[in-house]
């Protein structure tokens, strides 16, 4: 966020649903899929992988999100995210533009977004061609119970 | 000043102000009655407000707090009577005070002068005309060069003065007194301030330089105004300075050097001070720590007899808490200069290393890679030993505060102990230097308030009178141990088996099958505690098991070693440095993980053909022999639930293993259909089973790796074992935390992560852990401590088979066979031949309205002994015995000859009433006892303690028949309250011994140790009263033990005493 009011957004989809986060927040985006399973995990935790280093959690986003598994193909990307000094990869299906958006235009979230639960989104933004979740990450990342 | 210590500051002021409003009220209302308790806490809050306010620069506050301590001093010393105009004074400025602390940084800029003002006048109000005087007189104290440090009226001085104190200048160096023995200033302040009282502080930061004006640079001068009471040859050491940086006050104000004798009269000439450094602080006037009487000289080179003071004699003077120096968290390390020199130079070869790598790749010279690669191997390996080195430091900076805490407990305990350590110089990692302080401290209290025995007690068995404590560390293996042992008692393992049975930790299954070693190791159980008594010193149930967690957590091992009456040695192995940690990599599924080697024992491989021979089956459980033992079996796949897989023996190919027990061998043949549909293959794998010699042509070998979790050992079969590597551990994100199997996780050489097994946490997945922490051990622990209600010792049965009832295990004498063939019927009466006589038989339904006893051939009799006879009750099985918590209903089912019911291993169960029972059918058979009665001519009056409501009804409804008057209270508190309300009645007590508030041992002690009560005879009630019980209540004073609902023979118990 800026002192403009405004917001850029990186973008990805998750299934055919445009979602985006704060683009400050995202550490890097690779392609590295090639993650560590862990048995008796929670199902929503891909794996894990090496990141110069670090451990990253990969979480399947579109699991985590109450959806079902998500498929890897040629365009699956892993967005690195830190939150409390722990990498985290959210595993979404490709990866969308930046988008530069107002935050005066950006929408409350409505109850459900495309069978997604709104709490886990900031608010909504739309653009002429499509809905764009603003994703919650705090709320993403929090541990099912 | 940094921003921590000022924070710090403000957090203590804050909290020494929080009451100071309440207590000016206080002081307010005690009016001329002064309690100086109070005015003395808010003096000491003004007072340390001050001393931490001088040293951070804040005039304001030194100087409001200041005042306000001078006006409370006088309150103290009875100068002023407290009245509501000048407490009011005090509040308002304690509350300005307040304001000034909220707002440290703005906190000199801000207005206080008006709250000064009317304290300085409050003051000189209630001061004669001298005294004005010296308010209005500064003095100032300067330094030998002539410079004025401080500048104070001289009434302070004079105050100060009271009660024969001397006044100092001390000049500490903040960098080298503070900063470099690891404390903070704040800390550095309240520490000072135990010993002295500190008039005027402050941080001089124009100086440079000591008092006796050697010119060293790089120092931070404080300078504190102090009073002291002791002499001028003490205050060297008691605040930890030398001598050159002192001065004392004398009576015409002026500073001198100490020793320097001018005000006094002796003789001697005063040494110079200037050109003659002082020796050691502290060395001689400090008298020796006393030496232990009864520690004899070690014959052992290596090891150092306690007590031992060496190091730095004046650090812990009299009258000063010693304060251990790993108190506070160091933030800073002390790295020896060679070792960075070392760390220095390979930096260098780091980089000469890396630039022959980059020419000979850029010169696509292979050989020449191969050489730098080879080149960098040796220098990151010793790149990695020096880097460890400097966090290295020696066991014996934990070591070194034993001798202390073993010289504490004998005086405590009166037992003679003497503590030998060895290999203090052995070097650890500092974060497990840290880590193992706690654990190890509740290791050496539990061998010197459970281990050692009293002296009479040695001497009796036959040992020195003085118990050794030994604790010793040791290189071995690239791991440390270090070996705490004691010559005392021993653990007794059967005890400890016993009593983790009674608590309801572990089944009898379970210790049937346990070795002596596994059983000394329940003492790690939670909620386990052996001490008798639960005493200040060590133990309330929580001990064992959180040493074993915090050693875990440092990737240590616990085991222990225990003989009866010789002694116990708990050796604990721990890796050099957590960082770095030597593995053996194994995989399952393609996928790699890596086992830390400090649990690792051995690996086994076991020829396909050899599987059917050396793997047993016991129970549902699969066994190996090895070396004539059985190692307990698990699959690591069936402990991830992951997809089985095997190996062939090339190591190539993997198939879906679907083997059902370990044991079980595949076909090549079933190898290939098995690939099939899932459920084809299940088909042909039931066929199989039925079928011919399936097991003909297996080629899957076992690979086994043996891991130890320190009480018990398993082996883990993994599809492939790898090489061993040195991994470092990388934490695990908080999705990954519930899973128990992981450690943490490890990147591999080719930049793959691989999951670090924990090795205990696998043993309790898989169950076959005997000290797992299972939910039940916990929550069985838990309910014992919050309601502390007994265990009841019970009988279940049956007789019609469907309804199960019990009686109290107390009661019962045995249990025979009988066939129902051998029933006679006389005189409408069952009895049955037995041992020459007849046993009357009855069954519970001839009085209860429950179902008629089943019509089986074979019967059980239960054998009770009442009113001095033998009679049977008939009953069928099956028959367990066992210890539950249970409370009972006394109203639903009951009715003649049933007591209540209960709900016990989710069946209702019916409480027999064994004497209802016989008295209904033979009312003769039990002898008219008349209630003793008192001189008075009433009858006597027994008071009842008893926290089950159930027995309490039940045992009370016993001795009101008998004609007692009852007086009940539900548990030892009540009881003596009802005691001391009846003071002049009771003439018996009874008392249940585990009950909440005051169990009956206290109670009885209260009791026999109270002289209006002393005469009355104590009963103490119990379900099933072990030897130690009785023992123990005997200490306690309780004359007599009766198992509860054993009418008969409490009553004539209560006869017996109360008569005799």
């Amino acid at each position: 966020m800026d002192s403009s009011g405004q917001m850029e957004l990186a973008t990805f989809y998750v299934g055919e649903a445009l979602y985006g986060m704060n683009i400050l927040k995202v550490q890097e985006i690779n392609k590295l899929m090639d993650s560590t399973s862990v048995p008796q995990a929670p199902e929503y935790v891909r794996g894990i992988l090496n990141l110069r280093g670090q451990i990253v959690t990969v979480l399947d986003l579109k699991r985590k999100l109450g959806l079902e598994y998500a498929e890897i193909s040629p365009l699956s990307r892993n967005i690195v995210v830190q939150l409390r000094g722990e990498y985290f990869g959210f595993l979404v299906d490709s990866i969308g533009d930046v988008v530069r958006v107002d935050l005066d235009k950006v929408e409350d979230a409505p109850a459900n977004i495309g069978g997604v639960q709104g709490d886990f989104f900031d608010g909504v933004f739309k653009t002429e061609k499509a809905l764009i979740g603003i994703l919650n990450i705090e709320e993403s990342l929090k541990m099912k119970t | 000043m940094d921003d921590e210590t000022l924070n710090l500051y403000v957090e203590e002021s804050r909290e020494h102000l929080e009451d100071v409003e309440a207590e000016l009220l206080a002081i307010e209302e005690g009016g001329e009655n002064i309690d100086e308790d109070i005015v003395n806490k808010v003096f000491r809050a003004a007072h340390s407000i001050k001393g931490g306010a001088g040293f951070m620069g804040l005039s304001n506050i030194k100087e409001l707090s200041h005042k306000m301590e001078n006006v409370l001093g006088m309150i103290r010393d009875r100068e002023m009577v407290p009245n509501p105009e000048n407490i009011n004074i005090l509040l308002m400025a304690s509350d300005a005070l307040r304001d000034l602390i909220n707002n440290v940084s703005q906190s000199n800029d801000m207005d206080v002068s008006d709250h000064i003002q009317a304290l300085v006048m409050l003051a000189e109000g209630s001061m004669n005309a001298e005294e004005k005087q010296t308010v209005s007189t500064d003095v100032d104290i300067a330094r030998d060069d002539g410079r004025v440090i401080f500048s104070l009226p001289r009434y302070d001085i004079e105050t100060a003065k009271k009660g024969g104190r001397h006044i100092y200048l001390a000049e500490f160096d903040l960098i080298h007194d503070v900063e470099l023995k690891g404390k903070n200033p704040l800390e550095f302040i309240n520490e000072l301030e135990k010993g002295v009282m500190i008039l005027e502080s402050k941080v001089d930061i124009e100086s440079a330089g000591l008092l006796s004006d050697k010119e060293i640079s790089g120092c931070l001068p404080f300078f504190a105004l102090i009073a002291a009471i002791v002499e001028s040859d003490i205050i060297g050491s008691l605040i930890g300075l030398g001598d050159d940086n002192i001065r004392e006050m004398g009576e015409d104000m002026a500073l001198r050097p100490l020793g320097d004798k001018a005000t006094e009269p002796e003789p001697e000439p005063a040494p110079n001070f200037e050109s003659e450094p002082v020796p050691e602080p502290g060395s001689e006037p400090v008298p020796e720590p006393e030496p232990e009487p009864d520690s004899e000289p070690e014959p052992e080179s290596e090891s150092e007899p306690e007590p031992k003071k060496k190091d730095k004699p004046g650090k812990n003077p009299p009258g000063k808490p010693a304060r251990s120096a790993t108190s506070t968290a160091e933030t800073s390390l002390r790295v020896n200069v060679s070792v960075l020199d070392a760390l220095m130079n390979l930096a260098g070869e780091l980089v000469l290393g890396r630039n022959q790598l980059l020419q000979a790749t850029a010169a696509d010279d292979f050989s020449g890679i191969k050489t730098a690669g080879q080149h960098l191997d040796l220098i990151t390996s010793d790149l990695q030993d020096a880097v460890m080195q400097t966090r290295m430091q020696p066991i014996g900076n934990v070591f070194n505060k034993f001798p202390r805490v073993v010289r504490d407990m004998s005086r405590d305990l009166g037992k003679d102990m003497e503590l030998i350590l060895k290999g203090k110089a052995v070097e650890l990692d500092k974060t497990i230097i840290e880590g193992i302080s706690d654990p190890l401290t509740h290791l050496v209290r539990n061998s010197a308030d459970h281990g050692i025995e009293m002296s009479e007690i040695r001497k009796a068995a036959g040992k020195s009178p003085t118990g050794k404590i030994i604790l010793n560390a040791y290189h071995e293996g690239g791991q440390v141990n270090i070996e705490i042992s004691d010559d005392g008692k021993g653990l007794d393992g059967e005890k400890l088996a016993a009593m983790a049975l009674k608590k309801g930790l572990i089944d009898s299954d379970q210790v049937s099958m346990m070795s002596e070693k596994e059983k000394t190791g329940l003492i790690f159980l939670p909620g386990f505690s052996t001490a008798e008594k639960v005493t200040d010193v060590s133990g309330r149930g929580v001990g064992m098991d959180v040493v074993k967690t915090n050693l875990d957590k440092l990737g240590g091992q616990v085991d222990i070693d225990s003989e009866v009456g010789k002694g116990t040695t708990i050796k604990i192995k721990l890796p050099l440095t957590l960082a770095i940690i030597p593995s053996q990599i194994i995989s399952l599924q393609k996928e790699r993980y890596a086992i830390p080697q400090v649990n690792m024992e051995e690996l086994i491989r076991v020829p396909a053909d050899k599987v059917k021979e050396r793997i047993e089956v016991v129970g549902d459980a699969s066994v190996v022999r090895l070396r004539g033992k059985l190692l307990p079996l698990v699959r690591l796949a069936d402990l991830l639930d992951v997809e089985r897989t095997y190996a062939d023996d090339s190591g190539h190919t993997q198939g879906t293993d679907r083997r059902e027990m370990i044991a079980d061998r595949r076909s090549l043949h079933s190898d290939i259909r098995e690939t099939g549909s899932e459920h084809h293959a299940d088909n042909i794998h039931e066929n199989e089973r039925s079928g011919t010699d399936r097991r003909y042509h297996s080629r899957s070998a076992m690979n086994i790796v043996v891991l130890s979790t320190g009480v018990m050992k398993y082996g883990l079969i993994v599809d492939e074992l790898h090489d061993s590597e040195e991994i470092v551990i990388k934490p695990l994100g908080r999705h990954l935390k519930a899973c128990k199997g992981y450690s943490g996780a490890t990147i591999m050489g080719d930049g793959r992560v691989a999951l670090i097994l924990d090795v205990a946490g696998l043993a309790s997945m898989a169950r076959f852990s005997s000290v797992d922490k299972t939910s039940r051990a916990d929550t069985l622990a838990q309910q014992e401590i919050e309601k502390g209600s007994d265990l009841q010792s019970l009988l279940t049965f049956y007789s019609s088979g469907e309804e199960q009832f019990c009686v109290s295990l107390g009661l019962v004498e045995r249990i025979e066979k009988i066939k129902r063939s051998d029933i006679e019927n006389l005189g409408g009466k069952k009895v049955i031949q037995y041992r020459g006589s007849s046993l009357p038989l009855f069954s519970i339904d001839q009085v209860a309205d429950v179902r008629p006893i089943k019509d089986q051939e074979d019967l059980l009799v239960i054998v009770f002994l009442l009113g001095g006879r033998e009679v049977g009750l008939l009953a069928t099985g099956p028959v367990d015995a066992m210890d539950v918590s249970v409370e009972f209903d006394e109203g639903t089912l009951k009715q003649t000859g049933i007591m209540g019911s209960a709900i016990i291993k989710g069946n209702t169960t019916m409480m027999v009433d064994i004497y209802g029972l016989i008295q209904t059918l033979n009312p003769d058979w039990f002898e008219a006892r008349k209630a003793v009665e008192t001189s008075e001519g009433n009858v006597a009056t027994i008071l009842y303690s008893e926290d089950s409501k159930f027995f309490r009804t039940q045992v009370k409804q016993f001795m009101e028949e008998e004609g007692y008057t009852v007086i009940d209270a539900e548990d030892g508190e009540v009881a003596w309250e009802r005691l001391q309300e009846h003071e002049k009645e009771i003439g018996l007590v009874v008392t249940d011994i585990e009950m909440p508030n005051l169990d009956g041992y206290g109670l009885a002690s209260r009791i026999k140790g109270d002289s209006r009560f002393s005469h009355l005879t104590v009963i103490a009630l119990t379900t099933l009263a072990s030897e130690e019980e009785v023992k123990k209540g005997k200490a306690c004073g309780i004359d007599d033990y009766q198992v509860k609902l054993d009418k008969e023979k409490l009553l004539s118990s209560i006869y017996a005493h109360l008569k005799g």
